[in-house]
């Protein structure tokens, strides 16, 4: 007997002993029923083979990444969302409060106090004035702090809201309220909703892209950009944003293209074999997934390298090239948007200023990041703008909540630093780009910077927009789930017609 | 059986109609009765019969819909009164005539009593479903006013895009930004402060304080200064709880008054600067991509394209034309555009970017008269063919990133009128003197200074 006579008889014994009596049993109910239900699913609807293991599947099912039109003429194609984990103070940055200076050091009035929770809050806490230096910038004659310098002077192609309120306010249940809709697991991402609606447009690419910086990912873990009930193909792709941006990109010594790709189609037929027993549509994410990491060998390393950038770009942005920094990531963001990519979201932790120690305070820490994040966002701004990708690429930023007027005083005890509670009333977030009206400013809050008094707007009322500017209407964009239609806004949201261009 | 009641009250807009004609016509036949013969002394009772059942119904019907369909006591309560009301008295003409078939001069009174009652009860009716100004609102303005109704709010100023020279400013400009913002509380029902600002007369009349247009002098004319008071001050109008002017608006007040605040002038002849003006121009929503009648692309067509690698979509769902782009398809050469042949005339949006298309890919373009979008970023283009885009006759934006064009080149496309902006970062253009183009030139090359403070460690 020779080896290869071994082996297959190896095989074939391992192949009986893999079909045991459940698997048989198995194989009754879904086949037998299965057979039943053939004729009365798909009558005679010609060359469908697939079809006939007696599941009803579309050709999004099969081939969920194609790219797919929107419902409506969109005003931009993608979008780079720029989330400040932590939450950054508003009003250190935009939200100008000069009466805040007044009661700066005094207790906090009671009527602001009645019937609230704070994070970390206790008692009478005393009020905290800005402690950034304003100025108006720009035509619009937008309040940026001395925070931002860099940012300042590209105010006339953003639009602000001033009153964005939202419910939650702890950072997890926040930050996936904020990017899924609800401050609860389960729920699709903005990203994902995106993806499943449009597809990839670079079939070499993700559709759907997240990156990371500030040493820590954000609080409410993957799922901020996870699938929600969505096939798990449409969730976001994290790249690494040190190192190799995706691992084992490169081939082992010895492994040629054609070799890599034979194990990839061996393993996709194996999956294709369980899947046709088991019917189980991850199994199709699975074999999308591998397709996709093969592909994405010929493209990534190309868009994930910033060396190649020329020295000039470099210097906009301010890149630290072989770290992981925010800047890399901006530069990053634009490389994959002019390569395709529908959503970038970068995530940048590190904005949570309690005061608790001089990297969490406003004074410094804030500076910090602000110093941090400060050159990018314009470099990316303007480096769209130059492009021409400003025209049909929607750049959000913000956090997932905003900071209280009052110092923190936690446990009751003044903190050693200038710090701010998480606050969720009012607090500031802005956008630009494709379909945005440029220089505009919306929402009004009161003389404390506590609670919005006019033009507020939601989260949901945000998500509506971005859905809008990509050629959906929210309350059509519905994915069927546990027996009812589910949207990204659930059952709310309204256009913000007046940063609409 | 819940639904019986709701569904019964659904019936409420039918019934109504019978007791209204049945009970008008009872009435009829009361004042067409001559006095001696009784001529219609068999008939009367049985109209006022017939007109009491449905007059009936429709009480009972509308008030399942009131139980039901979320109307609260406030909206219907005086209709449902009157309509009670009609049914008594119907029902009560109906038994005294059964009884005594006389018509006397009483009986007119009250039958005359029974239709002011009718009628106002179907006033009512119709003011909850077509609401309060149903009837008032096609009146012209000046009779509303003399018949003292509620003046509604008129539509905020909008100005023509042409001709607007030609009308008047105070009758065409400023009085439609009074009756927007002011005439609620100054109106001759309602004047506050004594003041009138629904016409000219009332205007320079002035109020309780004086005058309150000094022509030409706007810091000391009431009409301007009270506006632009701090919200908070007392004396700010409109209170603050109210709507607020635009800025634009009080800007053209202001304008008016330092033009003389004339009566007769017309805007064309005031110094009022157009970009003021522009800034109440309807806005018309043009759609970015043109309006076209073609027949959408097979799907079977698209499929095809996609498998020669083209990235090829509707640019909406319902709309047949095109998006198109190389991105997955970068060995496209010039042959490969009679690929597209077949949908040439649907594309909106061409992106032939980093692709080995040649220059003279732009004269085989224009075919496609619905280009909207079209990204030649990174291919050679020196300038000449770009006289060919002059065809494109929807183009608005157009990305030549990292060709070779020059100013010089671009003034060929000078003078086309629907291009918008124009790309040319990384080109020798970017780095030549700028001339003045008909459509926006974006050169890109963008710097940020180095700050102090970009290095300081806080």
């Amino acid at each position: 007997m020779n080896q290869l006579e071994r082996l297959l008889n190896e095989f074939l014994q391992q192949k009986l002993q893999n079909q045991t009596r459940r698997h048989f049993l198995m194989d009754c109910v879904s086949k037998v029923g299965g057979l039943a239900m053939v004729p009365l699913l798909f009558g005679c609807e010609p060359g469908t083979i697939k079809k006939s293991q007696g599941l009803n599947l579309s050709d999004r099912d099969l081939n969920p990444l194609a790219p797919l039109p929107p419902p409506f003429a969109p005003k931009a194609k993608s979008i780079i969302y720029l989330h400040m984990a932590g939450a950054p103070s508003q009003l250190e940055l935009f939200d100008y409060k000069p009466e805040l200076v007044k009661y700066d050091g005094k207790a906090c009035p009671e009527s602001l106090l009645e019937g609230r929770q704070f994070a970390f809050i206790r008692g009478v806490p005393n009020i905290l004035g800005p402690q950034a230096k304003f100025s108006q910038h720009g035509q619009s004659g937008a309040w940026v702090s001395d925070y931002l310098p860099h940012f300042s002077s590209v105010v006339d192609e953003v639009a602000f809201l001033k009153a964005v309120h939202t419910d939650q306010f702890n950072h997890g249940p926040a930050q996936l309220f904020m990017q899924t809709g609800s401050p609860r697991l389960g729920r699709p991402s903005i990203g994902s909703w995106v993806t499943y609606g449009l597809g990839t447009e670079n079939k070499n690419l993700p559709g759907f892209v997240v990156l990371t910086s500030g040493g820590k990912t954000p609080d409410a873990g993957k799922s901020v950009w996870g699938s929600g009930f969505l096939p798990s193909v449409y969730q976001g792709v994290q790249c690494r944003s040190k190192g190799d941006p995706v691992l084992y990109l490169q081939d082992p010594e010895g492994m040629t293209r054609d070799m890599k790709k034979s194990v990839i189609q061996a393993i996709n037929s194996a999956n294709e074999e369980s899947f046709k027993d088991f019917g189980d549509p991850e199994i199709l994410a699975r074999i999308n997934q591998y397709e996709m990491a093969y592909r994405m060998q010929i493209e990534v390393p190309e868009v994930m390298n910033i060396n190649d950038e020329p020295e000039a770009i470099q210097k906009l942005y301010g890149t630290k090239p072989g770290e992981e920094s925010f800047a890399n990531n901006c530069l990053l963001a634009r490389k994959l948007v002019e390569k395709g990519v529908r959503f970038v979201q970068l995530y940048d932790w590190g904005w949570d200023t309690h005061g608790t120690s001089k990297k969490e305070s406003i004074d410094s820490g804030l500076r910090q990041k602000c110093q941090e994040i400060d050159r990018p966002i314009t470099a990316l701004l303007l480096d769209l703008k130059q492009r021409g990708l400003l025209e049909e690429t929607l750049v959000v930023w913000g956090g997932e909540f905003g900071r209280t007027p009052m110092q923190e005083n936690r446990e009751g005890k003044v903190q050693g630093w200038k710090g701010r509670d998480h606050h969720g009333d009012a607090f500031t977030m802005w956008m630009a780009g494709g379909g945005i009206k440029k220089g505009a400013s919306y929402g009004i809050t009161d003389d404390f910077g506590f609670a919005g008094l006019d033009e507020r707007v939601s989260v949901h009322d945000i998500h509506a927009t971005i859905l809008h500017l990509m050629g959906f209407d929210h309350e059509q964009f519905t994915y069927d789930f546990q027996g009812r239609p589910f949207r990204l806004t659930d059952v709310e949201g309204e256009l913000i017609h007046s940063i609409l261009a | 059986m819940d639904f019986l009641l709701p569904l019964f009250g659904r019936f409420h807009p039918l019934f109504v109609h019978l007791p209204i004609g049945i009970l008008f016509f009872a009435v009829l036949l009361i004042f067409l009765s001559k006095k001696k013969k009784n001529n219609f002394s068999q008939v009367i009772p049985i109209a006022f019969l017939t007109g009491t059942v449905f007059a009936f119904l429709s009480a009972i019907s509308g008030f399942f819909q009131y139980q039901h369909e979320g109307y609260t006591w406030e909206t219907v309560r005086i209709h449902l009164i009157l309509g009670w009301c009609t049914v008594a008295l119907s029902a009560w003409l109906y038994f005294s005539f059964r009884s005594k078939p006389d018509v006397t001069k009483i009986r007119k009174i009250q039958s005359g009593g029974l239709l002011l009652i009718l009628i106002l009860t179907g006033h009512f009716g119709g003011n909850i479903t077509h609401g309060d100004d149903y009837l008032f609102e096609v009146l012209p303005s000046g009779l509303q006013t003399f018949l003292g109704i509620e003046i509604e709010q008129s539509k905020p100023l909008e100005l023509p895009t042409e001709n607007w020279e030609e009308l008047a400013f105070y009758e065409g400009a400023i009085q439609p930004i009074l009756n927007h913002n002011c005439i609620s509380c100054h109106n001759p029902k309602n004047m506050k402060g004594e003041l009138d600002l629904t016409s000219s007369e009332g205007l320079l009349g002035g109020g309780e304080g004086g005058k309150i247009v000094n022509q030409g002098n706007a810091e000391n004319s009431k009409l301007f200064s009270r506006l632009i008071l701090p919200k908070e001050d007392e004396e700010h109008m409109p209170p603050k709880e109210k709507r607020q002017p635009r800025k634009a608006e009080i800007e053209l007040i202001k304008a008016w008054i330092e033009n003389g605040g004339s009566m007769d002038q017309t805007l064309g002849d005031s110094k009022v600067s157009t970009s003021l003006i522009s800034q109440f121009f309807a806005k018309e929503k043009i759609p970015f991509y043109p309006k076209t009648t073609l027949q959408g692309i097979s799907s079977d067509t698209l499929s095809k394209l996609r498998e020669k690698g083209f990235f090829i979509e509707n640019i909406a769902l319902d709309n047949p034309l095109l998006r198109v782009s190389c991105i997955n398809f970068p060995a496209f050469e010039d042959k490969d555009w009679e690929l597209l042949n077949s949908v040439s005339e649907h594309i909106a949006y061409l992106d032939l970017s980093d692709s080995k298309a040649s220059a003279s890919i732009l004269d085989s373009l224009g075919s496609s008269s619905n280009i909207t979008v079209l990204k030649v970023n990174g291919l050679e283009i020196t300038g000449e063919n770009l006289f060919s885009l002059k065809n494109c006759q929807n183009l608005k934006l157009l990305y030549l990133n990292s060709t070779d064009v020059t100013m010089e080149s671009l003034s060929l496309l000078d003078g086309h009128p629907t291009l918008e902006k124009v790309y040319v970062f990384k080109t020798p253009a970017s780095s030549q003197e700028k001339k003045n183009f008909s459509f926006e030139l974006e050169t890109g090359d963008y710097l940020l200074p180095k700050l102090a403070t970009d290095t300081i460690v806080y």
